[in-house]
């Protein structure tokens, strides 16, 4: 029989998380292999050309458009998902939708994964997150908290490359002591992300002048409403002397954001950040090895260790054809990164890890609420990265006994998420407006700068009906499991959501927006509350499907994201996340797979 | 349908002049589209039809346009179409009815289908919707850094021409 090959480290998944571990672990001497589903189509510029060209000539343009659709390692799509009726699932895309309401957020499968056509923002938690059942009653504490937290937060800032200005990001000009955040401490005074904050956009800055002063009521009380820069893994300004990380294969290019206006579904010149470039600095270790188009499918237990004592994966020579072969590796230490829920949809498979019964349990997302409108002037949109500014001064406070917290994004790009335009939108134009020529052009001119929309990213609480499960009747192309998902938003989530439609109704009254939001049944997010309907978009926040936790009975992993059950096992991603609260949740991710790396390096030194 | 004439139309059609759109390389593309999938004696009832007005005074032209073009029910979703790729670079199919009372279009074997697609990398980047909003291409024809933050065209210009001096 042929001899396993033996690793210090094997990593399943080459993503953000298992880029950062196997670049950690490789610049320490360990040899560590990373096991990856997907093509590595995006490891050389060229590659990532053909990216570019599938994006342009792609019909629809969702965020997973530049990346194939790849039936041996299939992911989910925008596209699939559909309202589900009762007692029928909904199988019309890779996940296997249960309901009641449909989970619409996905994720990438190829190497460098989701980050590769992510928006890059990169907020920090807010203390009180850490704690929202002490504070507010609702959720799950955790078991570690904002300051244990916080020298990892800075590595991360700097292995991502952020941009923004501490002074705004610590929220003290917010007259909302419950969003304020440390970034200073006596370890580390005069603490700055490598690089200046990224310009705000016009629409931005008019959007703080016309909102200065501005409170509104939540749960009785006054809270400020203040437009704040956004800090994101985006190059901009370097400080000191941090070098900003160009694209892998062409570094001259993307040292700077050039304003493509396509951070999502892909930069073309990958000024934004994406995993390639930390998976390429893993390589340049020489102690990194990446199998790509290799899927692990199965965990073996060392009954008399209880350790993982070896991987199997399925390795296809194309994704075009079915043909694979199965291949077995073993590592000292193995880690999970292939993403919340392969991670989660791994462990069910190979029954390893779940003596809580909890992996694949407290899916969350933020459901994301748009509203639009047209602005009285031209805002010029359609300009600049995603987004360059929220309102963050609704993230905290008393009103988290009540209702969800939210944070406010403001879109650069125009009703481009709600309705597609300028693109989808202009046929109409044509077809029923009976506009052409000078008309036309004219109409545009005089409307399209002035499209503006929010977007309200509503905090989702743990919940053990959310979850990921598998079943034998529903399999892939490979014979893997295809992840089944049980889905609901509950009334504390729908209030916050209300409450944040009463803000949006407020902001445009006061600005005088002209309101396009439309929500209707229609739509598969569509929600009511007190007898008002809203319709919810997944944001791509997949998180909390192995959560931590203080014990082996209320949680999948413990303060150092080893499981309880096998101790050599490391799950990394926002599986890890207890609760998602009102941040993309990459950054506070990335900081704890800093965290379990360092955790990692110990034990392999013991 | 010759290519000089169908630049003279798609001039009209799309507000943009005939140098502007030479200049943006994909009309000869989205000619041959045009021609591969629309049945020649349309195209030169369309021709014929546009040669007869193309001279006429500006308001006249608009009215004639629409009655002879655009509201004739034979040519007006050919010309719609010519419009739309000058504007958002996809072909949009011919619509079911019209398929069935003028013609079939060219459908097999040949480069291009009667289906919706985008017609190329380049005409994506091409697309008039982008310039008509006065920015550039999502993904390509990039601005350049803190560009976003600046005052926008329109505001930008009408502000210079109400202080000449500054
Ligand atoms: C449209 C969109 C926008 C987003 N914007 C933001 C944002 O602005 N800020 C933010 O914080 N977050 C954002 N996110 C979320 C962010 O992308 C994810 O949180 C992050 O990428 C998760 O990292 P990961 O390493 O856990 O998983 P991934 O990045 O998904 O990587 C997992 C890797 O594992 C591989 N893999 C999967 N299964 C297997 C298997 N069985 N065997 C081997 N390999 C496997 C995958 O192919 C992939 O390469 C966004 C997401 C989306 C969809
Ligand atoms: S705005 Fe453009 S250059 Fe900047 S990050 Fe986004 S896509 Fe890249």
């Amino acid at each position: 029989m042929k001899q396993c090959e033996h690793f210090d480290v094997v990593i399943v998944g080459g993503g953000i998380s298992g880029g950062i571990m196997a670049q950690q672990l490789g610049a320490e001497g360990k040899r560590v292999l990373v096991l990856e589903a997907g093509a590595d189509t995006g490891k050389t510029f060229s590659g990532y050309q053909k990216y570019m060209s599938t994006f342009f000539t792609n019909l629809i343009k969702i965020p997973n458009s530049p990346f194939p659709q790849n039936l041996n390692a299939p992911q989910p799509l925008v596209t699939d998902v559909s309202k589900i009726a009762e007692g029928k699932p909904s199988t019309n895309g890779y996940f296997v939708q249960r309901g009641p309401l449909p989970f619409s957020s996905t994720y990438t499968r190829a190497l460098g994964g989701t980050t590769l056509h992510w928006l890059g923002t990169c907020l920090r938690m807010l203390p009180e997150d850490f704690k929202i059942k002490t504070h507010f009653g609702h959720g799950l504490d955790w078991p570690i908290n904002y300051d244990d937290l916080k020298p990892y937060y800075e590595k991360a800032e700097f292995g991502i490359g952020v941009a923004g200005d501490a002074d705004e990001q610590n929220y003290h000009n917010i007259d909302n002591p419950a969003v304020h955040i440390p970034f200073k401490s006596d370890s580390s005074q005069d603490y700055d992300y490598p690089m200046e904050k990224i310009p705000q956009s016009y629409l931005d800055n008019e959007m703080h002048k016309g909102l200065e002063g501005m409170t509104v009521n939540l749960s009785g009380k006054d809270y400020p409403v203040d437009v704040v820069s956004t800090p994101q893994g985006r190059n901009g300004m370097p400080r000191g002397n941090f070098r900003p990380r160009g694209a892998v294969g062409n570094p001259d290019l993307g040292q700077r954001c050039e304003g493509n206006s396509n951070c999502v579904p892909i930069c073309p010149v990958q000024a934004k950040y994406n995993a390639l470039k930390t998976l390429d600095d893993a390589i340049a270790t020489g102690n990194v090895e990446i199998r790509s188009q290799s899927v692990a499918f199965n965990l073996e237990v060392d009954p008399s260790t209880n350790q993982i004592s070896k991987v199997h994966y399925k390795k296809y020579q194309s994704p075009d054809s079915p043909d694979y072969h199965c291949e077995t590796v073993s590592g000292t230490v193995v880690v999970l990164a292939s993403h919340a829920v392969e991670n989660a949809k791994l462990m069910l498979a190979s029954n390893v890890g779940n003596s809580s019964g909890l992996v694949g349990c407290n899916l969350m997302d933020h459901p994301t609420m748009l509203t639009w409108g047209l602005m009285p002037e031209n805002i010029g949109a359609f300009r600049g990265p995603g987004s360059t500014s929220g309102i963050p001064s609704l993230r905290g406070g008393e009103f988290r006994k009540d209702h969800a917290a939210f944070r406010i994004e403001i879109g650069n790009w125009g009703w481009n998420w709600p309705t597609g335009a300028p693109i989808a939108t202009v046929p109409d134009l044509i077809d029923e407006k009976n506009l052409y020529g000078e008309q036309l052009k004219a109409h545009i001119a005089a409307t399209y700068p002035r499209m503006f929309r929010f977007g309200f990213l509503v905090e989702q609480l743990p919940s053990v009906n959310n979850r990921v499960t598998i079943d034998p009747a529903y399999k892939d192309r490979l014979g893997n499991y295809r992840p089944v998902i049980d889905y609901d938003v509950n009334d504390y989530t729908r209030a916050g959501m209300a409450a944040a439609k009463r803000v949006s109704d407020q902001i445009f009254q006061r600005l005088g927006v002209e309101q396009y939001t439309q929500y209707d049944e229609s739509q598969p997010g569509y929600v009511t509350y007190q007898g008002e309907g809203y319709s919810y978009n997944g944001a791509g926040h997949l998180v909390g499907t192995h959560i931590m936790g203080s014990s082996k009975e209320n949680s999948v992993v413990n303060a150092n994201q080893q499981s309880w059950d096998h101790p050599n096992l490391y799950l990394v991603g926002c599986g890890n996340m207890p609760t998602i609260s009102t941040s993309n949740p990459t950054l506070t991710m990335a900081a704890l797979t800093y965290w379990a790396a360092d955790n990692v390096k110990k034990a392999l030194q013991n | 349908m010759n290519l000089g004439d169908f630049y003279q139309l798609s001039a009209i059609l799309t507000g943009y002049d005939e140098a502007r759109l030479q200049g943006s390389g994909v009309g000869e593309t989205y000619y041959e589209v045009l021609t591969t999938l629309i049945p020649s004696h349309i195209l030169t009832q369309l021709q014929d039809t546009f040669c007869t007005i193309e001279a006429l005074p500006k308001k006249a032209l608009d009215s004639e346009l629409r009655k002879q073009i655009l509201a004739n029910a034979m040519l007006g979703p050919v010309a719609r179409n010519i419009l739309k790729m000058w504007y958002t670079s996809i072909w949009y199919p011919m619509p079911t009815a019209w398929s069935k009372i003028y013609a079939v279009p060219n459908q097999s074997e040949q480069k291009y289908q009667d289906v919706e697609f985008i017609i190329s990398d380049d005409a994506y980047i091409q697309g008039l919707a982008w310039e008509a909003v006065h920015s550039h291409p999502m993904g390509a024809k990039q601005p350049g850094y803190a560009t976003w933050s600046f005052t926008p065209h329109d505001i930008a210009s009408a502000t210079a021409k109400r202080n000449p001096a500054k």
